[in-house]
Parts: structure tokens; C-alpha cells; sequence
């Protein structure tokens, strides 16, 4: 820095002394790169005016020069600075509108997550409430009224009481599914073969008779929310025990593949499977690629999944041939995939 | 284990349901098991706290066994019914049950913070539901250990 006063010091003497004489364009185009050359060098305007008095001094007596020449160039030595000063000033009053408007945007998310809350909240109870009625009355008048209705009478109450229960299951799926997104993320490191074990030893005490094969592998520990990636493996796990629910010799195997670079999580079954042409529907809300007489389920499980994974930056995606099982694979912060 | 109805000559269960259709069934689950004749019925919250902790000129009700509170109720909801049952003296060690529609964590939570004996959710199933009822009655009426009067 001081070399860079020092090669100023000499050129704006020079370049003054020539300005005074004769006002012309280069000279103030001079001054205007000395005081640029002085912004870069990280010299400040106080020196610049030193500079500009210990000039006009060496020059001779002040009475003698034109101090309104001097004084252009000063000023014009001194105009990028000027210049940085407004852009800097721009600069902020940019980025304090960006400021507002990020400020704006995150009270409008957040209004929206507190009605999002509200929303759920009232869902949770207040579509359940008529459900109840609607199933609790149906079964009143089956059990006092029986023998005023008819065998037709009786079925159709009983479909009365089946679409209230699959209607609260519908609520219910729907309601675990905004969870995902309304719940805070913390990430810690989960042993998902743990949780695959726990899982489905509950799959298992639940249905005794089952005779399911499982093969898990060791070491899958993975980065995430403990909590969604349960629900993850609890829905993928709960698939494939469902859709290998008509196979003598069921077989369920939870492992881990690579995916170009990245670790790509598994779990596959040798159930009925799907055909791939329905592929890109299996993740949506409410979309089913089987009936319920054939199997049982809200089309909600799958939606979570893809939610749960999205939440942790990766991909899920799945591959099946009918009657051949099914593989679904999933990665956690994919490169490129924010949280 | 059956439940009998002549064992209890007072009102040993408070059900604080606003909802008629609700009260009906709750009821209707509790008749089934003969513990009908021993429910009293609050409608909302400030009635719930009117029975429960009546104002020094009224008459004073004894304590149920159980409170069967429901959380959304009008006027007073079910957790500040709990809250002020918590801090008052008389009831601070009543048992109270929520029952209710929300599975939701923040009012489970909530409502072991404030004090709940215990939580259940009541299931669209009315079979269940009526199950349900049953265990409770079964658990708090004659399984549980009242705390003493003091």
C-alpha cells in the first residue's frame, strides 16, 4: 500500500501542476484513474486530500493558482469513490428490499403452516366425529332393529359401517401424510436395519399364521429423522408383507445397492407386483394400482414414502414385473437435492 | 370380569361430551356393560367445572371415580378444564381420562403436561369403541386404587 501512495503521490503532483496550465480532457481523465487507482490500493479519500494540499503547495503560493481548478481536479480524482459509495448504496437498499421481501415471504410460509396446522388440527377432529355416528348408529339399528330389515337391508348397513371405517382410515393416512411435512426434521444417525427388525417383528406378531422369509442386511445406518424414516420402513415393509400375502414361501430382503455413486437403500419382496407401466403412479395420493378385493389400502402409504424421502433430499423409485415381486429403492441427500 | 351396575350407588363416572350423538353412543357403550345408571353428563367445560368444583353456596356434588373428558368442548376445551382441575385441591388427584377424536401429538403431549391420568382415542369402529369403554370401566372403576379423600 505504501508503494501504491508513493507511485500516487508523484503522478498526481505531475498531473495537477499540468491541469492547472491547461484544463484539458486527459489530464482529467488522469485524475479520474488516479482516484480509482487509489480506491483499488485501499487508499482513503482523507489521503487523497493530503495529497491534493501537499501538491498545491509544492506548486507555489496558493494566491498564485486557480483553486477552482484544483479544485475540479480534486473533485475528479476523488469521483470514484463517489461512485463506490452509490453503488454500495444501491447495493444495500437492493438487498435491503430483498431483505423485506425474504421477510415477507417467510410470514406468508409461515401463515400458511400455521392454517396448514389449523387445517389438520380440525381434520383430526372433526371429520372423524360424524364417521363415528355414521358407524356407531348403523350397528344400533343392526343389533335393535334387526329382524325390521331384510337380509338386502342388513348388507346395506354394513356397507354403511364399511365406508365410515375406510373413510377414517382415509383421514388417517391423510393426516400421517401432512405430518411428514409439518414435523421439524432432525437428522442423526439411524440404524435402519434396527428398524426394519423391530418392524417386522410387529408385522409378525400381529399375523402369527404368516410364513414370511426375511433377509436384512447388516450395517444399513443412514442420516435422517428417526422417526420418518420408521414411517418410511414401516410402509414399505408393510407392502411387501401385504403383496406377498398370497405366496406359499414369502421372502422380504431389506439391503443396500449403488446407484451411479450414491447408496441406494432397498427393500424387495416376491410378492404380486405391479406392472411398469403404471410406475410413475405408484407415488401419488389416493392412486392404487389394485382393487381392494384384491388387496386392502388407502393409496396413502406410497405418497408418504416419496414425502419422507423428498424431506431428506433423496429418490425413491421402484421396479416390478406382475407375479415377480417388487424392488423399491430409495437415497437420502442425493447430490443436487436440497432437504 | 363383568361389570355390575349395583355396585355403585353414586355417580362414579363424569362423561363431558358435547356432542349428542356422541354422549348417545358413549352411553349406548356403557349401557351394554350396565354402568349406564352411573354416568352423570356435562355438556361443556364450565359445566364439567360447575360439577366438579362447585362455588361455595351450591350444593357439593361427591367426586366421581373418573372424568371422561373430552378435548374439543365449547365454552371452556378439554385441556384447561384439566389445568384448572390440576391446580384446585379437590381434584388434583381425581382421575381424569381423556377421550377424544385427536390422535394429534401436540394434544397428547399436552395433555400428560397438564396432568391426564391417561389418554385414548375413540375408535370410528363402534365395536371398538364399545371395547374400549368397557376397559375403561373394567380399569378405573374396579382394577384401580382411588386415591384416598383428604
Amino acid at each position: 500500500m505504501a508503494g501504491v501512495m508513493e507511485d500516487i503521490r508523484k503522478d498526481y503532483a505531475g498531473t495537477l501542476s499540468g491541469y492547472l496550465i491547461q484544463a484539458d480532457e486527459e489530464a482529467r481523465l488522469h485524475a479520474h484513474e488516479l482516484g480509482r487507482k487509489a480506491l483499488t490500493g485501499g487508499i482513503g479519500v482523507l489521503d487523497i486530500v493530503t495529497l491534493h494540499h501537499e501538491a498545491l503547495a509544492s506548486l507555489g503560493e496558493a494566491a498564485s493558482l486557480p483553486l477552482d481548478r484544483a479544485a475540479e481536479f480534486l473533485a475528479e480524482s476523488l469521483s470514484p469513490f463517489e461512485m463506490s459509495l452509490r453503488g454500495y448504496r444501491e447495493a444495500n437498499a437492493m438487498l435491503s428490499t430483498a431483505n423485506t421481501s425474504l421477510q415477507q415471504a417467510q410470514a406468508a410460509t409461515e401463515a400458511v403452516n400455521r392454517e396448514l396446522e389449523a387445517f389438520s388440527y380440525s381434520v383430526a377432529h372433526d371429520l372423524r366425529a360424524p364417521l363415528r355416528s355414521i358407524d356407531g348408529f348403523s350397528l344400533a339399528l343392526l343389533e335393535d332393529c334387526a329382524d325390521l330389515l331384510d337380509e338386502a337391508g342388513r348388507q346395506h348397513l354394513r356397507f354403511v359401517r364399511e365406508a365410515a371405517q375406510d373413510m377414517a382410515a382415509l383421514i388417517d393416512g391423510l393426516l400421517s401424510l401432512s405430518r411428514v411435512t409439518r414435523s421439524e426434521l432432525r437428522r442423526e444417525t439411524v440404524d435402519l436395519a434396527e428398524l426394519a427388525r423391530n418392524i417386522l417383528a410387529q408385522l409378525r406378531r400381529a399375523a402369527p399364521g404368516r410364513n414370511v422369509e426375511t433377509v436384512i442386511a447388516d450395517d444399513l445406518f443412514a442420516e435422517g429423522d428417526a422417526r420418518l424414516l420408521r414411517g418410511l420402513l414401516e410402509n414399505l415393509l408393510g407392502n411387501a408383507w401385504k403383496f406377498t400375502g398370497r405366496q406359499a414361501a414369502a421372502r422380504i430382503e431389506v439391503g443396500m445397492t449403488h446407484a451411479g455413486r450414491e447408496r441406494a437403500y432397498f427393500v424387495r419382496d416376491n410378492g404380486a407386483g405391479f406392472d411398469m407401466a403404471y410406475a410413475a403412479k405408484l407415488f401419488g395420493a389416493f392412486q392404487r394400482l389394485h382393487s381392494p378385493s384384491e388387496f386392502e389400502g388407502t393409496g396413502i402409504g406410497l405418497a408418504t414414502v416419496q414425502r419422507i424421502v423428498h424431506r431428506h433430499g433423496g429418490r425413491v423409485w421402484a421396479k416390478s414385473e406382475i407375479g415377480r415381486g417388487a424392488t423399491f429403492f430409495f437415497t437420502l441427500w442425493s447430490t443436487g437435492h436440497g432437504a | 370380569m363383568e361389570l355390575r351396575a349395583d355396585l355403585f350407588r353414586d355417580k362414579r363416572i363424569l362423561l363431558v361430551e358435547d356432542n349428542p350423538r356422541d354422549e348417545a353412543l358413549t352411553l349406548r357403550a356403557l349401557q351394554k356393560h350396565n354402568l349406564q345408571s352411573a354416568v352423570a353428563v356435562t355438556r361443556d367445560g364450565v359445566e364439567a367445572l360447575d360439577y366438579l368444583l362447585p362455588a361455595a353456596d351450591h350444593a357439593v356434588q361427591p367426586l366421581p371415580q373418573l372424568v371422561l373428558l373430552d378435548l374439543k368442548l365449547p365454552k371452556l376445551d378439554g385441556l384447561e378444564v384439566l389445568r384448572r382441575l390440576r391446580e384446585h385441591e379437590r381434584t388434583r388427584l381425581l382421575p381424569v381420562v381423556i377421550l377424544t377424536s385427536s390422535a394429534e401429538e401436540r394434544d397428547i403431549l399436552e395433555s400428560y403436561r397438564l396432568g391426564t391420568s391417561s389418554y385414548v382415542r375413540k375408535p370410528v369402529d363402534f365395536a371398538e369403541f364399545t371395547e374400549a369403554v368397557r376397559y375403561l370401566g373394567l380399569y378405573w372403576l374396579i382394577l384401580n386404587i382411588a386415591p384416598p379423600a383428604q
